[in-house]
């Protein structure tokens, strides 16, 4: 005769290791509750950019930093992010996140070029004044200060056919090797913006003529538009990661770059879009800038490229013709994987990316 | 723990929903393309095969056993998946020329629309920022602009007297060379 007061029940068992299971996700659901309350109750302004650094040169609105770091080559590091679209924070976004902080630690003499947020009054300033006149002048600043006779080029997104354009106009500049981190060269392939930039369907010109600068707004949809279902994969992203504090630490300082969105400066938006864009003239030979053209066999430098295997802004085949492109004997091509902006934050670029480019620039420094 | 076998069957499906899924899509945008004419897709079309046969597998993956938080992972994955069909699928649709023609058409139909209504609203910020007394937009740009015209010739006059210095320089080691060889010379003659 069964025990009264033993339950005997037809229902199996639930393993115990499934209640652990569900204890962890407990906890888990209980640490989102907390920080999303955090969150939306206490929202705090992510602190970045933590590298010391000093402001040693400013241009109008572009200024020159210099990072702390103990040197330990003598030739030092030139910077040159994208101009417009977005600010360049995200090269130092948090301590053991930040590429800088990883250049400097290796030893670099680490230099930033920040070209600055533009106002209505600087809309006639094209590129060719970046190539010119700001970029030539940086570089003998970063000389001037470093003490070296030679310097170092790495150019990323916009700043990589920037700088490929200065080094081939400028070659009194002593540029002993340049990196190119996710620039378009190859227009012909850069996938969704160069089909919506058509000459048939985008008139560049009537853009500039009406607007006279290209808001932060407008350059926020276009990019929003090229990636639509960003939002939905970062939010989803979010919530399943909500738990993890430093998740969430890495996603407000993320977060705050993404939704910080710079305005293009009417005459260099035209310049960008109708002869790199349109007409693809660097890779063709056909640009000319201040006088001079253009030719990027006239690069002869030690080259080092850096493509991302889903980069949907600049296609890896698109930066990767740089390397055919250069005269240049001493040259190499990397392809990582991720995207545009995995190359240059997260936990996947201070893996894959970084100590590939410190690696190949620390013996040629 | 959920049985290995049933999650990878699970998966299949998913696949093979997603890529049903996204050939409906292609197959419609392929249409469009080729009519040349932008007509309304009918979402249906890819909406049904995905939905009926995931209602089905997670009907049946919920009456298997105890289910453990591992069916949050799945499900995660699952919307990973589903968004990352849904990218591939607005991509081939925004990588049309048609969808470039659609684009352009919008942006110059709010250019058109933009350019008068930013006028009137710059001549009329004007006119009353004139009445106030105080400096109009145009007017602060204007003069931040003549600032920056200023620096850049402050930088270019830097520039030129940077050269003159360094020519200044060389003039005056090659002039101290000179003088120095001068002196050795008279040296030399006093000696002999």
């Amino acid at each position: 005769m069964p025990d009264r007061f033993t339950m005997v029940t037809d229902e199996p068992r639930v393993d115990p290791e499934v209640i652990a299971q569900w204890q962890e996700e407990l906890q888990r659901n209980l640490g989102r509750m907390k920080n999303f309350t955090e969150m939306v109750a206490n929202p705090k302004e992510p602190s970045v950019g933590p590298t010391p650094r000093q402001e040693i040169y400013r241009k109008n609105k572009s200024r020159l930093y210099r990072y702390e770091s103990r040197r330990k080559y003598r030739t030092p590091l030139l910077f040159v992010p994208n101009l417009g679209i977005s600010r360049p924070y995200i090269f130092d976004l948090l301590p053991g996140g930040s590429f800088i902080e990883h250049m400097t630690r290796e030893g670099f003499d680490f230099y930033l070029l920040d070209w600055g947020v533009f106002g209505p009054e600087d809309n006639r300033l094209t590129l060719e004044d970046c190539v010119t006149r700001i970029l030539p002048r940086m570089a003998r600043k970063v000389l001037e200060i470093s003490g070296a006779r030679e310097l170092s080029v790495l150019g990323y997104c916009m700043g990589g056919p920037l700088s490929a354009c200065f080094i081939a106009t400028h070659p009194e500049v002593p540029v002993k090797n340049f990196v190119n981190m996710a620039g378009p060269i190859d227009f012909s392939k850069v996938g969704l913006f160069g089909v919506w930039l058509d000459p048939r369907y985008f008139d560049a010109d009537k853009f500039v003529d009406t607007l006279g600068q290209i808001p932060a707004d407008m350059v926020k949809a276009g990019f929003k538009l090229l990636r639509p279902t960003m939002d939905l994969t970062t939010g989803l992203n979010l919530w399943w990661n909500l738990w993890n504090d430093s998740y969430v630490e890495g996603f407000q300082a993320l977060n705050k770059w993404a939704n910080e969105y710079v305005a293009f400066p009417g005459e260099f938006f035209r310049q960008w879009v109708k002869e790199f864009y349109q007409q693809n003239r660097m890779i063709r030979g056909e640009l000319r800038l201040g006088g001079k053209p253009v030719r990027l066999g006239e690069i002869r430098c030690p080259v080092f490229v850096v493509g991302a295997k889903e980069d949907y802004i600049a296609p890896a085949a698109c930066v990767k013709a740089l390397i055919d492109a250069v005269g240049s004997t001493d040259k190499g091509y990397v392809e990582l994987p991720g995207g545009h902006i995995s190359l240059i934050a997260g936990r996947g670029a201070s893996v894959h990316c970084w100590p590939k480019v410190s690696s190949w620039l620390a013996p040629r420094s | 723990m959920a049985d290995n076998s049933s999650t990878q069957a699970l998966f299949d499906l998913w696949k093979k929903q997603i890529e049903e899924g996204t050939q409906a899509w292609a197959r419609l945008v392929g249409q469009i393309g080729q009519s040349g004419q932008a007509q309304p897709p009918d979402p249906l079309q890819f909406w049904r095969p995905f939905m009926d046969q995931g209602m089905a597998a997670w009907s049946k993956l919920l009456t298997q056993g105890p289910p453990t938080p591992e069916l949050l992972t799945q499900w995660k994955q699952f919307l990973d998946q589903w968004i990352a069909a849904w990218q591939k699928v607005l991509e081939q649709a925004m990588g049309t020329e048609a969808f470039a023609q659609v684009l352009g058409k919008y942006l110059d139909q709010w250019l058109s629309l933009q350019a008068p209504i930013k006028k009137v609203a710059e001549e009329s910020t004007e006119a009353t920022l004139q009445a106030l007394g105080v400096p109009s937009r145009t007017q602060v740009v204007g003069i931040a602009r003549q600032v920056v015209d200023l620096e850049d010739r402050i930088e270019g006059l830097e520039d030129r007297l940077g050269a003159l210095m360094a020519r200044m320089d060389d003039l005056f080691k090659s002039l101290a060379d000179h003088e120095a060889a001068a002196a050795r010379r008279a040296a030399d003659r006093v000696a002999q």
